[in-house]
């Protein structure tokens, strides 16, 4: 163990380096974690955070709740459905808002339920729900309690938009990368009418359903898609997952850290097998003079572990600050399972990648330190 | 020089770990570049096909398309700067199709934008009503010449009479049409959107020849400022999350680039340690420093230049495989080129890190001197 850690201190820049190397890789691992679990809940966040347990889109609007349209007799069809214990319309429409004190307009996504507990929001984080006309939730990172938010109707002249006032917030309530706010059904119809005065007909984008007695949501989920075909009920949960955009974004991060995990033990395993052949005659002359093979593994695997330690902690220090940070609408943040996780497999695997150099210590032959074969 | 080719070709298992792990590194390099310019690819083409030099919206609409309206009153404005002939409507509503042949919910994602002023590679005059030019991509989903698309929940028919390419719009295939058929379709299928009659989400202005120069300012001026315009470039990049989708890939591709620099440098840092005696020889026999530093970095050079090849090749492989729709990614010849010639010139400055060692070899050491 001494001989080990007194090898590294004394080649501080080789296996500074391979820390350093460790280190960036970790750090990109981490902070690319990061992303795809911010990216997919910027994006479909709202919809984990929404109280209806099943939601039924329009066939068309391909599991998008921007792109589905629920038309007046899709609507009788659906609330139909045996097992249905209560159903409510919920829209959704970007808008382009101005905060009062905010000098430039922003966009914000409104989601507007006909029945808080079917499209309102599960749980607030701060403040309370929505209860009376012109009340809204915000998501927390976009939204504070007490905001004021006006739509703006653009492109219509002298068009005045419904004023929203943020009486509560949820953490990890947007929807599509954008500020969103729920209200009520009423106030997101008067946001719709005011940004298009020549809307013929305001339309909801879902039906919210909840079951009925011992009906599961995934059985009424069920009885709903083999009721009607233009209808896509879904589960909160299926929701989410399947809203289109998340898995391609799933897939890609998944090719990418394949990647960047095969580098790490690749680069690290390299790097002992040179350093045992080019100590070979020095480990020889250590087993002639009575050193155990068992002695010479353990030191290598105990700088395995040092330098894939290392790197762990220079990655995950630099991934800290910019976990506290928002990539554009993208909220990061710090999450000590991945890293608990990512820690134990990029260290399995720094030791697996170890095994060539081990196997190469427990072969050596004491006798070559007579014979010079060591130092080949 | 000859003597680290030489050694390339006799050793090439010493080098063969520090290969694999450049081959990782640069296939990285250009799966990270591949998905970026897919996902930009297939959210700009609309934009990208304009043969213009101004895309005017409504003011406040965030450069969104579907949130903005322009109505006959502020073309008529926007046609004192350029003349009427210098001013398109463009409208775009994005539906699910329905194609003969596929199942009841499997439908096509589509986006069907409504024209006046042609794009490149489409008819000048804007199809008839009820007709469409689609985007080549479609052609992966079935749709022919001839199909019939029937568009979201109303089943708008609409007939497709020729492709162009390159046209996709926020990542799925474009219908191209008439402004009536557009119209039409978007308020059969959505209500809620109607735009009412010469209304329309944005106009696209060609300047008269060596006018386009303040053009934007001028538009927006002469409409009182009730509009915000962009020249092509500047309407891609205020498409939402695109400048940050674009600024968080390029700097995970810098830090991959750092790291195959510090690879680099690690594995000839070994190297070099490994050859000290070898270099004192060569010194002592009258190389110079350059002259063995020129082989370190000609090893490395080669080393790369193979990884980079093989990376070329796993890339466009793994483009020929990945099904259509599934994950945004796109080879483009630049981005493998670039990814090249970074992964090169990383080659080169990792090796940097082994001069210093190169020039501390004294040639009197290797010949017994120092003893």
């Amino acid at each position: 163990m001494y001989l080990a850690l007194r090898e590294m201190r004394r080649a501080k820049t080789r296996f500074g380096l391979l820390v350093s190397a460790v280190g960036l890789l970790v750090f990109l691992i981490l902070t690319q974690q990061a992303l795809q679990d911010g990216l997919i809940t910027s994006f479909v966040g709202a919809i984990r955070q929404q109280s209806a347990p099943v939601l039924v889109y329009s066939t068309d609007g391909q599991k998008t709740l921007q792109g589905s349209v629920i038309p007046p007799p899709l609507e009788e069809v659906i609330r139909a459905v045996d097992g249905v214990g209560a159903a409510g319309r919920i829209g959704q429409g970007t808008f382009t808002v101005l905060v009062e004190g905010d000098g430039a307009t922003s966009d914000a996504a409104v989601i507007g339920a006909e029945d808080a507990g079917l499209g309102g929001v599960r749980d607030i984080d701060e403040g309370r729900p929505a209860e009376a006309p012109g009340e809204a939730v915000g998501s927390a990172a976009d939204f504070s309690v007490g905001d004021r938010v006006r739509i703006v109707p653009v492109g219509v002249r002298e068009g005045e938009g419904p004023e929203l006032e943020v009486v509560g917030v949820v953490a990890e309530g947007q929807l599509q990368v954008t500020p969103t706010l729920f209200t009520s059904y009423a106030d997101y119809e008067a946001a719709a009418r005011a940004a298009n005065p020549d809307a013929a007909g305001i339309l909801p984008n879902v039906i919210g359903l909840r079951p009925a007695g011992d009906t599961t949501a995934a059985e009424l989920a069920e009885a709903v898609n083999a009721t009607s075909e233009d209808a896509e009920a879904l589960t909160r949960e299926q929701a989410a997952t399947e809203t289109p955009g998340v898995g391609q974004v799933r897939q890609s991060f998944q090719v990418i850290f394949l990647l960047y995990g095969l580098v790490i033990p690749l680069v690290t395993g390299l790097f002992f097998l040179i350093v045992t052949f080019q100590k070979s005659a020095s480990l020889t002359l250590l087993r002639a003079v009575g050193v155990e093979s068992g002695t010479l593994v353990r030191s290598l695997l105990v700088q395995v572990v040092v330098v894939v330690g290392g790197g762990l902690l220079i990655g995950t220090a630099l991934h800290w600050p910019l976990s506290q940070q928002t990539v554009g609408a993208i909220v990061l943040r710090f999450d000590p399972v991945a890293v608990a996780v990512w820690s134990l497999l990029l260290l399995a695997l720094g030791l697996l990648s170890a095994l060539v150099a081990a196997r190469r210590v427990l072969r050596i032959d004491p006798i070559e330190a007579t014979t010079g074969g060591g130092g080949r | 020089m000859k003597l680290a080719l030489r050694e390339l070709r006799r050793r090439p298992n010493r080098f063969a770990v520090a290969g694999a792990i450049l081959t990782l590194i640069a296939l990285l390099l250009m799966f990270l570049g591949g998905l970026l310019d897919g996902l930009e690819r297939g959210s700009t083409g609309a934009l990208r096909l304009q043969d213009a030099d101004a895309i005017v919206f409504a003011e406040g609409a965030e450069a969104s398309l579907v949130r903005s309206r322009i109505g006959e009153d502020v073309r008529s404005a926007v046609a004192t700067v350029v003349g009427e002939e210098g001013v398109g409507g463009l409208g775009s509503v994005q539906l699910g199709a329905r194609l003969d042949g596929r199942g009841p919910r499997d439908l096509v994602p589509t986006v069907l934008l409504g024209y006046e002023l042609a794009p490149r590679g489409l008819p000048a005059e804007p199809p008839a009503a009820g007709e469409v030019v689609a985007d080549a991509s479609l052609r992966r989903e079935g749709v022919e010449e001839g199909s019939v698309l029937r568009l979201g929940p109303a089943r708008s028919e609409v007939r497709v009479i020729g492709f162009v390419d390159d046209s996709q719009y926020a990542g799925q295939g474009s219908l191209w049409g008439s402004l009536e058929t557009w119209r039409e379709v978007l308020a059969a299928n959505r209500p809620g959107a109607r735009a009412g009659e010469g209304t329309v989400q944005a106009l696209v202005v060609r300047a008269p020849e060596g006018e386009g120069a303040g053009l934007t300012d001028a538009v927006d001026e002469a409409t009182g400022g009730a509009t915000d315009s962009y020249t092509i470039t500047e309407a891609i990049d205020a498409l939402p999350g695109l400048s940050q989708q674009r600024s968080v890939f390029n700097q995970i591709i810098g830090v991959t680039i750092v790291i195959a620099i510090v690879v680099v440098a690690l594995f000839f840092a070994l190297l070099t340690v490994e050859r000290t005696g070898l270099y004192g020889v060569l010194k002592a026999l009258g190389a110079s420093s350059g002259t063995v530093f020129a082989g370190v970095v000609l090893q490395a050079v080669v080393v790369t230049a193979g990884a980079v090849a093989i990376g070329i090749a796993a890339a466009l492989a793994l483009d020929a495989v990945i099904p259509a729709g599934s994950i945004p990614f796109t080879i483009t010849p630049p981005r493998l080129v670039t990814s090249a010639l970074s992964l090169l010139v990383a080659a080169v400055v990792g090796c940097a890190f082994s001069l210093r060692r190169v020039l501390r070899i004294d040639p009197a050491a290797a010949i017994g001197g120092a003893q």
